[in-house]
């Protein structure tokens, strides 16, 4: 592995799952990925000779020998477009690196019971689970909420897994007094993970605090898809370089296309590593790491999701 | 080093003692002082192979005292089988723990260590200890120990593997013979804070906060070092509280006269991996011994060494248990300083030693 530019791989097959949703299977170029521990995500890198995109997916499955990973790809909406181009044009043959695998939402190992709840694209993290989960004996549940009309792909994506534990709900009309009730039946050392879109996680998180579950048996990932805004200018306090943000670019890839080292890790607002301090200028913050001090203070901004409300932002950078 | 190299077969790290170092293991040593002055501070830089001196450059350090250390360390297991713990939610770490292990063995020191796989089938050969071992990666019942507790016998230093739940790191699992005075008994199960609790200073610094911080994130592939120190009477590896008993005594009888062969400075090469199918952090401690005389061997670092042993923040030395003879060391290393200027850098800066 190149600790810069990952681990080269190529897309070797893609599987159209829905309308909206395709699977890729990605084939390491030289030798093979490492383990991987469920929960991880990885760092894609894609694109053509006008863009790269750089985007966070959760990694389905690595295959027993390490040559190849599975991801599953929603067609976002809005969107910068990464999502949209491999969706577009990810066919066999395209160069997809692996930047980097890192792991913001594990497995409490610790925990007796397992219980899963997830929505829509928000069952990627949870395949991985079960696959763990099936192969080390752990007790486990998953609920899985999905559009209707998605319905036989998600069972589709499903079918591998021991069908005992699972149930997939079509939409949410009779969900809100079914995710009660389940919740109210599990014993109370079951620990409880959330994913999928931000309004449904915090309905599962109001309706498990409802039903007594202490905030530490409660885990989600809440990863934010970098969405464009208007543009905005920065300049670098340090270099003295004066950039521009277009609209359909995030912060953090405006400052790496200028050639500037700048820190990051998730890509997507929940791990911290791009903070970088604001001299000047109103952040519109979009990440879920700071505080609500930090936020209101203005004087720091996580560069992989968050944007500017003034025209001009001056950075530490 | 290669099979040519020949380990050291006697030594002894209980009385009575016995420890000599080579003129190249001592230009090895990882000396921990950059400056002339010491406070804590976030030491952290990327584990790569390559470092001002030679005991950094390998995954894991193994150098002339491996044989010896090894059998050190299954004397203290035989005598105390405690000192190997791991609890049952760490068993993907302990994998994780031979892959990594065997892995840079065999690509650091090829003449030492060999490691075929053919899909789970890995066959392992330990050439120093005459270890010869099948088995079948992921199944524990082919090999003669657990596979955490199989592969750190077969390694310096001391092993903790940390799992990582709620935004903290909790130690729940490792293999400490070789300490300065803390209990993997006692630590077992601890979170981040809990364990750094007695460290003096650090916690008000904000360097536990940063450090927790920054762990949290570190990935696979990219480990991390730093260098750690105290001092030790004796070439003892065990100073461990369960056995306080037998070696926190021999702190009383340093005088100006025996402080060369009596006071060590013990360094600790730690470094944090990593692992990537159970996202568990392992945490490595290599401890080096070298007393007073070897370092006195070594022009820049003597002189280093009197200056930031003569300066210590007195909290840190309470802590690190120095008071009771930190000035017979500063008085012997005095002679050597004469006020020069020293180079930055833990370098030796002399490929040489003469013996005086």
């Amino acid at each position: 592995m190149n600790p810069v530019t990952g681990y080269a791989a190529t897309i070797s097959s893609v599987d159209m799952v829905a309308p909206a949703l395709r699977r890729f299977v990605l084939s390491c170029t030289k030798g093979t990925f490492p383990a991987i521990s469920p929960g991880s995500h990885g760092i894609f890198a894609f694109g053509n000779e006008h863009r790269i995109w750089k985007n966070a997916y959760s990694i389905v499955n690595r295959s027993e020998d390490g040559k190849t990973l599975e991801i599953i790809v929603r067609r976002a909406e809005p969107s910068r477009g990464g999502s949209d181009f491999l969706y577009r044009h990810g066919k066999p043959g395209l160069n997809v690196s692996v930047i980097s695998i890192s792991n913001l939402f594990p497995i409490f190992r610790t925990g007796r019971r397992h219980l899963m709840i997830s929505a829509g694209i928000g069952i990627t993290p949870f395949l991985s689970y079960m696959t763990e989960m099936q192969k080390s004996g752990m007790d486990y549940a998953l609920h899985h909420y999905t559009r209707p009309e998605e319905t036989s792909a998600f069972k589709a994506i499903l079918s591998p897994y021991d069908q005992s534990r699972i149930r997939v709900n079509e939409g949410r009309q009779n969900a809100v007094s079914s995710l009660s009730m389940l919740l109210e039946r599990e014993p109370i050392t079951s620990h409880l993970y959330v994913c999928g879109p931000d309004s449904f996680m915090e309905w599962v998180r109001q309706t498990a605090a409802e039903a007594g579950y202490v905030t530490a048996k409660v885990h989600s990932e809440r990863f934010v898809s970098p969405a464009g805004g208007r543009v905005f200018e920065v300049r670098l306090a340090r270099s003295g370089k004066t950039i521009t943000v277009g609209t359909d670019e995030t912060l953090l890839e405006a400052l790496e296309n200028a050639g500037i080292a700048a820190p990051c890790l998730c890509r997507g607002g929940a791990c911290g590593m791009c903070r970088v301090a604001v001299i000047d200028g109103r952040p519109d913050h979009r990440d879920h790491v700071l505080t609500a001090d930090e936020r209101d203070g203005g004087n720091v901004i996580l560069t992989c999701v968050s944007r500017s409300l003034s025209p001009t932002l001056t950075l530490d950078l | 080093m290669s099979i040519d190299t020949t380990f050291r077969s006697a030594g002894s790290y209980r009385a009575p003692y016995l420890l000599e170092n080579s003129d190249a293991a001592i230009l090895r040593f990882p000396f921990p002082f950059p400056e002339d002055t010491y406070m804590y501070s976030m030491n952290i830089e990327p584990h790569v192979k390559a470092g001002e001196v030679d005991s950094l450059r390998r995954t894991f350090d193994v150098d002339e005292h491996y044989v010896v250390e090894c059998q050190e360390k299954a004397r203290i297991l035989s005598e105390d089988p405690k000192r190997c713990i791991v609890l049952p939610h760490m068993q993907k770490a302990e994998w994780d723990f031979i892959e990594l292990a065997m892995n840079s063995l065999s690509e650091d020191y090829p003449d030492l260590f060999h490691l075929s796989r053919d899909g789970m089938r890995w066959h392992w050969i330990n050439r120093p200890l005459n270890i010869d071992q099948h088995f079948v990666f992921g199944d524990a019942g082919t090999l003669p120990y657990a596979p955490f507790e199989f592969m750190a016998r077969q390694m310096q230093g001391d092993f903790t593997l940390q799992d990582q739940r709620d935004n903290d790191l909790w130690m729940d699992g490792g293999m400490v013979t070789s300490q300065a005075d803390w209990s993997l008994k006692f630590d077992l199960g601890m979170s981040f804070k809990q364990w750094h609790a007695p460290v003096p200073k650090a916690g008000e610094m904000g360097i536990f906060d940063r450090g927790l911080r920054f762990l949290l994130m570190l990935q696979h592939g990219m480990p991390v070092r730093r260098l750690n120190w105290t001092m030790t009477i004796n070439p003892r590896l065990d100073t461990s509280p369960e056995n306080f008993t037998i070696w926190g005594r021999d702190r009383t009888v340093v005088t100006d006269d025996n402080a060369k062969d009596l006071v060590h400075l013990r360094v600790e090469l730690q470094t944090l991996f990593r692992l990537p199918r159970s996202n568990a952090i392992l945490f490595a401690v290599r401890c080096y011994l070298l007393p007073l005389r070897d370092i006195a061997l070594v022009h820049k670092w003597r002189i280093r060494l009197h200056r930031v042993l003569r300066d210590l923040d007195p909290a840190l030395s309470a802590y690190k248990g120095l008071d009771l003879y930190r000035a017979h060391a500063v008085h012997y290393l005095s002679q050597f300083d004469n006020n020069e200027l020293t180079s930055k850098g833990i370098s030796p800066d002399q490929d040489i030693i003469v013996h005086m």
